[in-house]
């Protein structure tokens, strides 16, 4: 059954991760990986661009938040609550040592929050925090990864899904053909990165991945 | 809102736990705390945030927080003190409100006259001397920089950079509202006494 999130329309279970390579001024793939999305599938999308001073971040955000997004999708930026106000956005995404999201609802009651989520503490306390979703990973092998060592695997996924009421999404390494089995493990969607670059490819990784989430 | 003139505000240094400096900068009479530290995690920035805002509310002393308004709004700080790469003043202002504060580094008049257009509640103007805190991209501004800029704006100025007790009383005979520092308090071997010290050259140099 799907999550609604505080707008009432149900959670995407596609979740985009923005490149971390963006230049700021909007200069960068995100703005036109945006123009891409097929208008039948939503996704949440977040804006991970650590790098960016909070000008260029917000500069990224509003024009992100320009582009007439598939219905249903949420755009989300990383951490800051702050840009996601003056930008407009739907919410925002907390890394496992942001601020809690009980404290940024305080000042920001109509975003969503949702956290990454390594292990079963930081699962009861996002969840005691009131996140609207959680993301963990990385269930699979990514290179992106590797320096933090191996993958944590399906069965801590699953594990952690039936710990929660919470939707979970998979990420790390998730493509078309293992999504299926983060499904089985219970989580709600998965996320990823590197499988949305390739623009030539992005609209059927997405086609593929929307039919196999929705099942 | 603003506190009385001279007053020393102290930025906290990241080499220091920005807690322990922040008591020993009100100790001194700091009359406003900056917490600034680039690289630490939200969830640590909010912890010492909560505990430096108890600290400043027992001396009555104003707290801000560089950068992240977030945090500020979080942990229920007086204000933010925002660089020309952050949060634009205009946008801070929208999700602050009135009752907070909005201070604004300018390292040059036009800045600073933007900043005050924009809403700012205070400049932060600077370097006005050679700093070894930042690495800096200009040359320093100097004593006259500082009172042109002071006698173009209607808002408080601070100034800011390489700033110590024996250079910082002119800069208030040159009109600024007050001084900001970081290793002149931090540095110092004992960091309370080189506030209170400063803070008695400032109020003497009244102009």
């Amino acid at each position: 059954m799907p999550h609604n999130n505080r707008k009432g329309t149900p959670l995407p279970r596609i979740f985009m991760i923005s490149s971390g390579e963006e230049q700021g001024e909007g200069r960068g793939e995100l703005i036109e990986h945006l123009t891409l999305l097929p208008s039948h599938i939503p996704c949440i999308v977040q804006i991970r661009e650590k790098h960016l001073h909070t000008k260029h971040l917000l500069t990224l955000a509003q024009r992100a938040r320009g582009i007439r997004l598939p219905e249903g999708s949420l755009l989300l930026c990383n951490e800051r609550a702050d840009v996601a106000l003056a930008a407009g956005l739907d919410g925002v995404h907390l890394p496992e040592n942001a601020v809690p999201p009980d404290k940024l609802r305080a000042f920001a009651p109509d975003l969503i929050f949702g956290c990454s989520i390594h292990s079963p503490e930081a699962l009861r306390i996002a969840e005691q925090a009131g996140a609207d979703y959680l993301l963990f990973g990385p269930v699979f092998d990514t290179p992106s990864k590797r320096k933090y060592g191996p993958p944590q695997g399906l069965k801590k996924l699953g594990e952690l899904c039936r710990a929660s009421s919470l939707p979970i999404y998979a990420l790390g390494g998730v493509t078309p053909q293992n999504a299926a089995l983060c499904m089985d493990e219970g989580a709600y969607g998965t996320a990823g990165l590197s499988i949305f670059r390739d623009t030539s490819r992005m609209r059927e990784t997405l086609e593929q991945l929307y039919s196999i989430l929705n099942r | 809102m603003i506190p009385y003139s001279p007053f020393l505000c102290v930025i906290t240094d990241e080499a220091y736990c920005p807690v322990t400096l922040a008591e020993q900068a009100l100790k001194g009479g700091a009359a406003m705390i900056q917490l600034r530290h680039k690289t630490a995690s939200g969830s640590q920035l909010f912890a010492w945030a909560v505990a430096i805002g108890k600290l400043c509310s027992e001396y009555h002393a104003l707290f801000i927080i560089n950068d992240r308004v977030d945090i500020a709004l979080a942990s229920k700080a007086d204000g933010v003190h925002l660089g020309q790469d952050d949060l634009p003043a205009a946008a801070a202002r929208k999700l602050l409100g009135n009752s907070r504060i909005i201070g604004v580094s300018a390292s040059s008049l036009e800045e600073a006259v933007q900043a005050e257009k924009d809403g700012a509640d205070y400049i932060g103007f600077g370097h006005i001397y050679p700093t070894v805190s930042k690495l800096k991209e200009h040359a320093p501004l100097g004593p006259d920089n500082l009172q042109k800029t002071v006698e173009s704006l209607s808002l408080p100025v601070v100034a800011i950079g390489g700033i110590t007790i024996e250079n910082a009383p002119i800069l208030i005979s040159r009109g600024a509202a007050g001084v900001a520092v970081i290793s002149a308090v931090s540095r110092a071997e004992v960091p309370s006494k080189a506030a209170s010290e400063l803070l008695s050259a400032l109020q003497k140099s009244l102009p």
